[in-house]
């Protein structure tokens, strides 16, 4: 009889509260974001202003992977791969996303990543004012300034990976504590 | 000039714009699939509409619990055509609605009080 128990008790172990891995939709920001509000911020010792905080990063999070995720299965539709961890620890919320991204790409977000971390929260508001009037830039799906938003909510600077999965191929993760 | 209402999804708001006394109200939230699809026909609508004010006062009410950082995007240029329009001396009041519990939602009207110059834009506190 195989069991999900070990696996459920890792994941709680870790603090995390919601854990998806698969194909991204739409569909599942409405849905599993309700979740995530009401399981946050509803009930006793809810908290309605963090839990608001932690859906406007999961709506980001799930949107870029919608976005730039180069895993897709074709053949059954043009669904983005990716996963997205919400989770608390230590006192702090957290929602950690990842997804498969171009290995060419890698530098670019890198340096516009650490850029980012090193801001503070008043140069983050200035740069996301500053975007939110530029043009569109080329081949960007969103308004270019998710990646902002997260960093001017996170109550630690941005923290996030790449890992190497073959010479076309890294797997970006990022993480943001609330 | 036509009507505008639009029902409110669980990731878009409600919108109605009443032409006989030219409100325009936008009350939800606003995390649609396709923003710049959603936001096309009320981006239409005020374009035409600052173009054809006379005298009027056109008033835009706006309350949003929630939005994402694509749709904040679409609000700068939403603003924008009536920063334009107020500009060259359009009547136009902008009531930004918020509830007291919300506080990024003042917060993200501040900021877009703070990038607008001719427009009046007001931050009405929810009753």
């Amino acid at each position: 009889m195989i069991s999900l128990y070990d696996y459920k008790q890792d994941l709680e172990q870790d603090g995390i509260i919601f854990s998806f891995s698969g194909p991204m939709s739409h569909e599942i920001i409405e849905g599993i974001g309700s979740a995530i509000r009401v399981k946050i911020g509803e009930g006793e010792g809810g908290d309605r202003k963090a839990a608001l905080k932690v859906f406007a990063i999961f709506v980001e999070q799930v949107e870029n992977v919608i976005n730039y995720s180069v895993e897709k299965d074709y053949a059954q539709s043009d669904m983005s791969f990716g996963i997205v961890v919400v989770g608390k620890k230590d006192g702090l919320f957290f929602i950690s996303g990842g997804n498969r991204i171009e290995a060419e790409k890698q530098n670019q977000l890198d340096e516009y990543l650490t850029k980012l971390a090193a801001m503070n929260k008043d140069e983050l508001k200035v740069y996301y004012k500053e975007r939110r009037r530029a043009e569109k830039t080329e081949g960007s799906k969103g308004a270019g300034i998710g990646f902002i938003e997260m960093a001017r909510k996170s109550s630690k600077p941005l923290e996030f990976s790449f890992r190497k999965i073959d010479e076309r191929h890294s797997f970006f993760t990022i993480k943001i504590s609330i | 000039m036509e009507n505008l209402e639009i029902q409110a999804t669980k990731s878009s708001p409600e919108i109605n714009f009443n032409s006989d006394n030219y409100t325009l109200s936008m009350i939800g939230e606003s995390y649609p699939e396709n923003t710049s699809q959603f936001y096309e026909p009320v981006y239409q609508w005020l374009e035409s509409c600052t173009e054809s004010l006379g005298e009027e006062k056109l008033v835009f009410n706006i309350e949003l619990i929630y939005f994402n950082s694509s749709s904040s995007k679409v609000l700068m240029d939403l603003f924008d055509i009536l920063e334009d329009a107020s500009d060259d001396g359009k009547n136009i009041i902008v009531n930004w609605i918020y509830d007291e519990e919300n506080d990024s939602a003042l917060e993200y009207g501040e900021e877009f009080a703070e990038d607008m110059e001719a427009l009046t834009f007001n931050l009405v506190e929810k009753s």
